[in-house]
């Protein structure tokens, strides 16, 4: 019953594609809000709570990454409402985006509520799939050409990832049988599993296609590229919903994977981690239009997650990826406003705002901006202050306390590069160029408020309590 | 006999990478497809797995006559380039695709003997894998690239006939759905292209 229930906006936003525009525009956000009261509605269940035998479970990890989705979902539908007024988009494609972002957000249910290896695949496919057209409905010559490298990278992503199940299986199915798809079975008798090697080499095929998708060392580009050629709102999607979905998925294997050998995992994404640090930071620094930015920005905090993860601070890890997933939407929606003067005016972007909408946008999203790059109170201070701090707990009770603390310095450099131009580019916003009227609309800023209020609760004491108890 | 379809499916791998017209190489695809269903349907008879056997069949039906047929009429259709010269000389191929076989021998051998009786069948999939990637690679145009994203995913699913004795029939099925999505995503892509 419950899956009917999760799945229902998503239908519905399907059959509400085929009517008039005008209503399709109107009624989405309201089904994309039944989404939300769907994803509230889990946790109220005892918890694991099987939605589909084992096939679909509701757990606290789940559901928390669920209802992050769900809000960013919300916003996403409120600023399409006005994407016509921003850029050139026909009915048809506006229709068309409708429709496959509902199919999108069945495949992303699947991935994300999924205690299956093989359903989770099925499920980031759909997605996948999925946004590969909304990528086309801006119909330029150079988002044909991405949404075709997205559909081949993308694809080639998702086969290695699937390449890593399949050996992954194999490791365990001598012990388990059809079950070792099962996240929950093969985690618990992980320490029957004999073929290990097997095991180990599946999982980093899985973690290379996962991380390709999120645009790591050496795929840092891609990502950007398609996000620029692509309409706004699907960058949000893209750094709000489905890189959820993935992070999910990497959360449930390495769980495992660091069961069978802790040091060979932390390693392994220490090293891809600091590479991409490295080369996103100087990307970052080199960025001159608002998209390229805030996804870089995006892998950036992407490779903050998997570290902290990995590194065993996982209420880090948690309330990093909320704080991300909420933060990097609601900027990349305030692109169609920002670059309504064109695509590479930073100077004076935060200016020539009026009345209440134009005063609440700007106030707004310089909170966003200055937020993303940890400044206190922002939700990412804290995570990383956790963050770091719990790589130093694991070095402690390891010989490498000292190789540690320099690692972390050497990543603190590259996160005050990336905090540097931030800020230049926040003053460069605010305090030069021509002030030039930009207009703002009211469900742009209702979809803001619903961002800046998600983002305050997640510096609540309950909310940390709530995600401190996901992994203990 | 599993011997000989493994054969035939790696033999068309290779001879896809050498396709030059666009026909030809959607021919190369279904007989690969067909060959990786019966392979299927047999290691099902043996194993006496049903679900395996419905696997190979779906694949037959889909892969071998669906998504070609499909395919050769969104070609027509949307009067998509045929020519499709490989920017990979053939002399550097006819080098590069033994030495990948060759490797993937020695990259199974760590975990070969835990995989059974199907151990080499497991690095012939490995290196059908970077065969497909290979194809993907070294084509300019889109639609070659399509079938290298295709016949990606039959080295894939000879790799779990293999290496696991074929995955859950509600995963497989899964798949084959995903399938069906990306052509007809591609389908559509083409379409906007013509109306542009």
């Amino acid at each position: 019953m419950i899956f009917y229930f999760l799945i229902a906006p998503a239908v519905i936003m399907f059959i509400v594609s085929f009517l008039h525009i005008k209503i399709a525009q109107k009624l989405l956000p309201i089904t994309s809000f039944f989404s939300l009261v769907s994803s509230v509605y889990l946790f109220f269940l005892d918890m694991p709570y099987s939605i589909i035998g084992e096939y679909l479970v509701a757990t606290k990890l789940n559901s928390y990454i669920l209802l992050v989705s769900s809000i960013v979902a919300i916003g996403v539908t409120l600023s399409l409402i006005t994407l016509d007024k921003h850029v050139d988009i026909s009915t048809q494609s506006y229709i068309k985006f409708y429709r496959f972002f509902a199919t999108f957000w069945i495949g992303l249910i699947m991935a994300i509520l999924s205690n299956n290896m093989g359903l989770y695949w099925i499920g980031l496919e759909l997605a996948t799939l999925s946004t590969v057209y909304m990528i086309k409905t801006n119909t330029s010559k150079h988002s044909t050409s991405e949404a075709w490298q997205y559909m081949i990278v993308g694809t080639i992503a998702i086969s290695l990832i699937l390449f890593g199940i399949i050996l992954i299986y194999s490791s365990a199915k001598p012990i388990l049988g059809e079950d070792a798809m099962n996240f929950t079975l093969l985690k618990e008798n992980i320490h029957l599993l004999k073929n290990t090697f097997l095991f180990e080499v599946g999982f980093i095929i899985v973690s290379i296609g996962m991380f390709i998708k999120m645009g790591f060392f050496p795929m840092n580009l891609w990502l950007a590229n398609i996000e620029r050629a692509s309409y706004y709102p699907v960058a949000a999607l893209f750094s709000g919903i489905l890189e959820s979905a993935i992070i999910a998925g990497f959360f449930k294997f390495s769980s495992i994977a660091m069961s069978v050998n802790y040091n060979h995992v932390f390693v392994f994404v220490f090293i891809y981690v600091f590479l991409t640090l490295f080369v996103v930071s100087f990307l970052i620094f080199r960025s001159k239009d608002f998209i390229r930015l805030f996804s870089l920005s995006g892998i950036e905090h992407m490779a903050l997650i998997v570290l902290f993860w990995v590194s065993g601070g996982y209420f880090a890890a948690l309330l990093h990826f909320g704080a991300h997933a909420f933060l990097k939407p609601a900027l990349f929606l305030s692109t169609g406003v920002l670059e309504s003067q064109g695509k590479y005016k930073i100077a004076g972007a935060l200016r020539g705002y009026r009345g209440f909408k134009g005063k609440a946008f700007w106030f707004l999203v310089g909170i966003f901006l200055l937020g993303i790059v940890s400044l206190p109170p922002s939700p990412m201070f804290f995570s990383e202050i956790y963050g770091f701090g719990a790589m130093i707990d694991m070095a402690k009770q390891s010989n490498h306390l000292i190789l540690m603390i320099i690692a972390i310095v050497l990543l603190l450099f590259f996160l005050s590069i990336v905090f540097m131009r931030f800020i230049q580019i926040y003053q460069s916003m605010k305090y030069e160029g021509k002030e030039e009227d930009k207009k703002v609309y009211a469900s742009e800023i209702f979809s803001f408020f619903i961002f800046a209020i998600s983002l305050i609760t997640l510096l609540l004491p309950s909310t940390f309590t709530y995600i401190r108890s996901i992994y203990g | 006999m599993i011997s000989f379809y493994i054969g035939i499916f790696l033999a068309t791998f290779i001879v896809a990478i050498f396709a030059t017209r666009f026909f030809k190489l959607l021919f190369w695809y279904a007989l690969n497809s067909a060959v990786l269903g019966a392979l299927a349907i047999l290691v099902g008879l043996n194993d006496a797995d049903d679900a395996l056997v419905v696997s190979g069949t779906v694949t037959i039906l889909l892969k071998a006559f669906t998504i070609p047929y499909v395919l050769k009429n969104i070609s027509k259709k949307f009067n998509i380039q045929r020519d499709i010269d490989p920017t990979i000389k053939i002399h550097y191929n006819i080098m590069l695709i033994p030495a990948i076989i060759v490797f993937t021998f020695y990259l199974v051998q760590p975990f070969g003997t835990t995989l059974g009786e199907y151990s080499n069948y497991v690095a012939i999939s490995i290196s059908a894998l970077f065969l497909s990637l290979i194809l993907m690679i070294e084509h300019k145009v889109i639609a070659p690239k399509i079938i290298g994203f295709l016949m990606l995913e039959n080295s894939l699913f000879l790799l779990s006939i293999t290496s696991t004795g074929g995955m859950p029939m509600l995963i497989e099925l899964g798949l084959f759905f995903d399938l069906m999505i990306a052509i007809v995503i591609v389908n559509l892509l083409f379409k906007e292209e013509v109306v542009k």
